[in-house]
């Protein structure tokens, strides 16, 4: 059974359908590239994945569940982070708290004790600590970890991004154009990253790019989204050659 | 291993606080004071409560005296209604009078609370104040509740401690949640709320549990007012009062708690020390305004051009105001040899809260963020002040 199944999936905004009719199916374990130009309505599907949006018709389902209404926290809670195109980040908080805001969504002790200042309460909040500590080891931001979040520079704050993702512990990760702005040193250093995700996290990963060689090297699938519509489907050797997408996306090889 | 110890010493330093607090109004023997000591600790409830909505979750609500008015109007009528009958006396009853006013203004907190979930930013602002105001021009007409000229509260209980007790209760709730993970997804509210949900927070429930907890200490703050005074009226829970308090949040610096205590202590001090002030002459009101002035723009160059340790920028933010002090002296003096400065007389009666804001005014040029910013007090804080210290000492000696 597919992890995220999208059925025809669409919204419309007044006159403007962003998004039409689109399905795909991601599995455990993808590495699900979703393409296009801009405008295409990819960060939409997003949004609707993420209950930002309700879809207008069609269905979103994940695990078998629909997930097309559910509010935005409530599908963090049943296993998708997502980052944003435009970092979202908390900017007065420092890195490290940024990061244990996600991880609190796995929290056990009640707000009483929090107020009471209990020693199990102390106790989870060193807890959640060292794990979002664990993960700004693996995205290379621990030296950062007590740097307020609007002072680091872009390629660390889309790594932060992608840290406080992973932070919610979810099975399916969205990653919403995490190279962009970033150079190809970084970028490699981004492929491995996201690869060891998948490998070590066991956590799915669909991502929206447009760096074409990241997402050639990394995907394993790949949608392609033009006005809304799907256009193509496949691994990255029939997309590449597949002259819908040559003509609406990537333009002729030179 | 090392937490009941932390904890219990906190816990007496705080209570030996609020009886030094206490001791040191009765030994002035003068009610004015003592009365000035009890309202000072209400106006910290206030703006810490406040606070915890304005400047830890980032609701801009500005009708935070309504809830004070909910909490003292509800602890006082039931205490003229049912005091005598209720066999309970003293402490306990006000205790009890505490929670009543607690839970009143909380409800009043939900209903504020409830359109804060579709609102933001200005709109919730107009939302608070709107709700302020009515629940205002409410209680001024109903009968039982004196209308317009207020009611008589009895029995006064007048317990300054536990006026201090619960500010620092207060402080300690605030304190206590920024201090575990639970406080973070109230900030993340503030930052972002689109972000914050995608994390998986509630930002409903967020919203609405910091309405509760701040519009019920606003009781709690409420129902020791209207007990210590005996007397409450419309008139003392005007829409400016709740303009102070926020004045108050903004001042300490938005989301700091010490702050938020140390901007209320200072503000309901300044006005009333400023009535000790005695009349002064045109000259002398002159002079002082053009050294303020010049003093303002002078620090303010400071802070924008001048780069150098934060030492050095202290000592000269202090050379300026030394300077302008002393300019202002002579300045006085030179502008009173005209006849029509030295004979023209105002009243400290009439000018103090024209320098109230003026000192706002100039805080706000000299620094937007509050005199704290998002800062805190903390013991790890003084030790590292202390500890730097000792080790610059070491290296000069």
């Amino acid at each position: 059974m597919s992890l995220l199944e999208l059925n025809n999936a669409t919204i419309k905004f007044g006159g403007l359908v962003a998004v039409n009719d689109v399905s795909f199916a991601v599995s455990k374990g993808d590495l699900f590239g979703l393409i296009g130009p801009n405008g295409a309505g990819k960060t939409t599907c997003f949004n609707l994945i993420t209950g930002v949006y309700k879809p207008t018709s069609g269905s979103i389902k994940f695990k078998g569940r629909e997930l097309s209404g559910t509010p935005s926290n409530k599908v963090a809670q049943l296993g998708i982070a997502r980052t944003f195109q435009n970092i979202r980040l908390f900017k007065a908080l420092s890195v490290l708290e940024n990061v244990v805001v996600a991880a609190f969504l796995r929290h056990r002790v009640g707000l009483a004790s929090a107020i009471a200042d209990l020693p199990n309460s102390i106790r989870e909040t060193q807890e959640l600590k060292d794990q979002a500590m664990a993960l700004l080891e693996v995205l290379h931001l621990d030296k950062v970890a007590h740097t307020r979040s609007c002072d680091l520079p872009y390629g660390m704050q889309r790594r932060l991004e992608i840290a406080r993702a992973m932070a919610t512990q979810p099975e399916l990760l969205l990653l919403d154009e995490p190279a962009a702005g970033m150079n190809p040193q970084e970028s490699d250093d981004l492929l491995r990253v996201v690869r060891q995700i998948r490998d070590q996290f066991n956590m799915t990963v669909l991502l929206i790019e447009h760096d074409m060689r990241f997402v050639m090297n990394l995907c394993e699938k790949i949608v392609v989204l033009d006005h809304g519509c799907e256009i193509a489907q496949g691994p990255p050797e029939a997309i590449r050659s597949n002259p819908k997408v040559i003509e609406a996306y990537l333009g002729e090889p030179v | 291993m090392k937490y009941w110890p932390t904890r219990v010493v906190s816990i007496l330093a705080g209570l030996g606080a609020c009886f030094l607090i206490s001791a040191a109004a009765d030994a002035s023997g003068n009610d004015y004071t003592k009365r000035l000591v009890v309202l000072a600790g209400v106006w910290v409830i206030l703006s810490v409560s406040l606070n915890l909505i304005n400047g830890i979750t980032g609701q801009f609500s500005i009708g935070h005296a309504a809830f004070w008015q909910v909490g003292a109007y509800s602890a006082g009528i039931i205490s003229v209604q049912h005091y005598a009958n209720s066999g309970i006396t003293g402490l306990p009853w006000l205790l009890l009078m505490m929670v009543a006013g607690a839970i009143f203004a909380a409800l009043a907190g939900l209903v504020v609370g409830l359109p804060s979930l579709r609102l933001r930013g200005d709109y919730l602002a107009i939302v608070t104040l709107g709700f302020g105001e009515i629940i205002r021009i409410i209680v001024q007409n109903q009968k039982p509740l004196g209308e317009a000229y207020g009611m008589n509260v009895s029995p006064k209980f007048q317990f300054t401690w536990l006026v201090w007790l619960t500010a620092f209760a207060a402080i300690a709730i605030c304190r206590n949640l920024l201090k575990s993970a639970h406080g973070l997804p109230f900030l993340a509210v503030r930052e972002d709320e689109v972000a914050a949900s995608a994390m998986g927070v509630n930002v409903t429930r967020v919203k609405v549990t910091a309405f509760l907890i701040g519009s019920a200490l606003a009781g709690v703050a409420g129902a020791l007012f209207a007990h210590y005074e005996g007397f409450i009226s419309p008139q003392q829970f005007r829409m400016e009062q709740s303009f102070i308090i926020l004045t108050m949040v903004v001042l300490g610096g938005t989301g700091s708690i010490t702050g938020s205590v140390l901007a209320a202590v200072a503000l309901f001090y300044l006005p009333e020390k400023l009535r000790d002030m005695g009349p002064v002459t045109g000259g002398q009101l002159l002079a002082g305004t053009f050294a303020t002035v010049l003093a303002v723009y002078l620090v303010k160059r400071v802070i924008d051009h001048f780069h150098g340790t934060k030492k050095e920028a202290a000592i000269r933010h202090l050379g300026i105001v030394l300077g302008c002090m002393a300019l202002s002296f002579v300045l006085s003096i030179v502008l009173n040899q005209v006849p029509v400065l030295a004979s023209a007389r105002y009243e400290a009666e009439k000018l103090r809260m024209v320098i109230f804001s003026g000192v706002l005014i100039i805080l706000m040029l000299v620094r937007p963020q509050g005199l704290l910013g998002h800062a805190e007090f903390s013991w790890e804080w003084l030790k590292r002040v202390l500890g730097q210290r000792r080790s610059e000492a070491a290296q000069t000696s």
